[in-house]
């Protein structure tokens, strides 16, 4: 399998705070094409940072982030903008639908700021709200939504513009148990029939149960990196 | 660019009622600079037409001299050269007014008081200031009579009622002695006091004998087809007369201080729409500045997932200009049913107020003027202002840092 995402000698140290903060240390990690992976460790043990770093949101202080042969840790921010426009599907854990656009907008919209064809596009955010099982919410604005149906609306929008890999922080953090496996479901159904790579920074071990690789984060330094078979 | 608009609008009526309210205080701020300014103007300009058809014209032509030492030695010829002159641009002249005017003594039997002795062709002054439309008692001259017409405050002063002889005294052309006895065929009445006591009107052809000055005026009013054509016709005189003993001056030029009274007018009345301004500017700076902040985590987010910081400047950029625009066209539409109907009604002064503004020889009713470059200068302005707020919001965002407006 292709190799998606390479970090070597990953490296964060926040110097703003009273005592520099060591967020991640020397992470050497790879992912593959398809993997579904589960980022967990206790709070502070740097998942965040290494999603924000991995998504071209923070710059690491030492070390690479390849991501298609480039470097994105040396980009300029004018390019990483197009970048993750391009490659990286982003899910947030309080949704951040845009509130003045309707669910099929909402997940239109990475596809429209990529100039996509109209009708490609229509036809893929339609495909995407089937797919998550909202294709009667069409035309519906987020504040109409539950917080299952906006976080399914989300996972749409991220995959939708077919991203080399999605980042997903804490996904299910607030949703109810029904919520969160049906989200599950489908993010395991999407990952497998669109082959795209998840990565989830949780705590939640509904999320870790269905991962098929998780690694361990202790105080920004990978502890364990283990791979499950699962269906 | 669509998205762009679709989502400005859209984040416009998030908080329909701060964006109304915000819109409202651009519609109100224009309405009122725009009905001050329509009213200043149209006083402004009922003020100026007055002093011009009492005092100056729109245009006039004198001896090269007299603007600087006006006396009747510096009186033009009214000879070929400056007919020649007129005739040549008939089509840019509706009519012209010829005066002769000099200070003399009015005096009867013991009698005497200083006087304005005014030489005019009667038809062509009713024209610029309906004369005739003043007296109170006997006629006004024709162009061949041979008698008087003066202001009744002088001849109140002077005891003289029509019948009576008025005998002048003052120095004619070249130092001539000038002396005359009239017959007071007519007295007329003048609002403006200074007016009301010195003023005596003879047929132009009388005061050129009375001052000995055959064929000579102190100035020749012209009377333009179209007053925005005022600059063109003096220069073309001027090119058409000898500068040596001719000039032609606008009513600019004739009454310095009243355009210096008028530009300081036009700064008060500016300073005071800059005051609504610069109050409606906060408050849509207010505004929208909450609007940055409260969604600042939404920005984040926007530029996460790819959202150019250019695009969503611009977005903050629209809202801005639409709040703007929503305004400028509101105001638009309130002023002009307003300003119309001043304009049609206007606005009259009453008692002590009234009888002040009559004593300038203007009527106490003014109109508001409809004049779109108000209605444009108003929209420039707002629209300045906003560009200002909207390229202030555009840096904001520029600056966002997405981490932290994204984990707002």
């Amino acid at each position: 399998m292709q190799t998606v995402i390479k970090t070597e000698g990953l490296s964060k140290t926040y110097t703003n705070t009273a005592v520099p903060v060591h967020a991640l240390k020397d992470v050497n990690l790879e992912f593959k094409e398809g993997e579904f992976t589960a980022i967990v460790g206790p709070s502070g043990s740097g998942k965040t940072t290494f999603l924000n770093v991995i998504g071209g949101l923070d710059k690491p202080t030492k070390g690479k982030v390849v991501i298609d042969d480039i470097d994105i840790a040396t980009m300029k921010e004018s390019k990483l903008f197009d970048f993750r426009m391009r490659h990286i599907g982003f899910v947030f854990q309080a949704y951040n639908l845009i509130p003045v656009l309707t669910a099929v907008e909402n997940v239109s919209f990475i596809m429209l700021l990529q100039k996509r064809p109209k009708k490609e596009m229509e036809q893929r955010a339609k495909e995407m709200l089937e797919q998550v099982g909202l294709s009667d919410k069409l035309n519906t604005r987020p504040a109409q939504l539950s917080g299952g149906q906006q976080q399914r609306v989300a996972v749409a929008r991220a995959l939708a513009s077919r991203p080399d890999f999605v980042l997903a922080d804490e996904p299910t953090a607030n949703l109810d148990t029904e919520s969160a496996f049906n989200l599950l479901d489908i993010m395991a159904r999407l990952n497998k029939e669109e082959n795209i790579t998840l990565i989830f920074s949780t705590h939640d071990q509904r999320v870790i149960d269905r991962a098929r690789r998780v690694i361990t984060l202790v105080d920004g330094a990978v502890d364990k990196d283990e791979h499950f078979e699962r269906n | 660019m669509r998205i762009l608009l679709t989502l400005a609008w859209r984040n416009l009526w998030r908080n329909k009622r701060r964006t109304l309210i915000t819109v409202s205080s651009v519609l109100f701020a224009y309405v009122l600079a725009t009905a001050l300014l329509s009213f200043a103007k149209g006083f402004q300009q009922q003020m100026t037409e007055t002093l011009i058809r009492q005092e100056t014209g729109y245009l006039q032509i004198q001896d090269a001299l007299y603007f600087d030492e006006p006396s009747l030695d510096h009186t033009l010829a009214y000879e070929e050269e400056v007919k020649e002159a007129l005739a040549a641009l008939d089509d840019e002249i509706s009519y012209v007014v010829p005066r002769i005017s000099g200070f003399s003594l009015a005096a009867k039997e013991m009698s005497t008081r200083p006087a304005m002795v005014t030489g005019i062709l009667p038809e062509q002054e009713n024209k610029i200031r309906n004369l005739s439309g003043n007296m109170v008692s006997g006629e006004m001259f024709g162009a061949d009579d041979d008698y008087a017409v003066i202001a009744s405050g002088l001849a109140d002063m002077l005891e003289l009622g029509i019948g009576d002889t008025l005998i002048l005294i003052g120095q004619g052309y070249q130092a001539l002695t000038a002396t005359g006895m009239f017959k007071v065929g007519g007295i007329i009445e003048f609002q403006l006091p200074e007016q009301n006591n010195t003023a005596v009107f003879l047929p132009l052809k009388k005061a050129q004998w009375y001052f000995a000055a055959d064929n000579r005026l102190t100035n020749l009013i012209i009377m333009p087809a179209d007053t925005d054509r005022i600059d063109y016709l003096a220069g073309a005189l001027r090119n058409r007369l000898d500068d040596e003993w001719y000039t032609a001056k606008t009513w600019r030029e004739l009454m310095p201080d009243m355009v210096g009274l008028m530009e300081m007018q036009d700064t008060v009345y500016t300073g005071i729409t800059w005051i609504f301004y610069v109050i409606v500017g906060f408050g849509i700076f207010g505004t929208i500045l909450t609007m940055l902040y409260e969604r600042m985590q939404e920005f984040g987010i926007l530029l996460s997932i790819g959202m150019k910081r250019f695009q969503l400047g611009l977005i903050a950029f629209i809202e801005t200009i639409l709040i703007c625009l929503l305004g400028i066209a509101g105001g638009i539409l309130a002023a002009l049913p307003i300003v119309y109907f001043f304009q049609i009604f206007p606005v009259e002064f009453t008692g002590e107020m009234a009888d002040y503004i009559l004593r300038f020889g203007m009527e106490p009713v003014f109109p508001f003027l409809i004049d779109k470059q108000i209605f444009f200068n108003q929209a420039y302005t707002v629209f300045g202002i906003t560009l200002l707020i909207g390229l202030y919001t555009m840096r904001k965002i520029y600056a966002v840092n997405i981490l932290e407006a994204a984990q707002n």
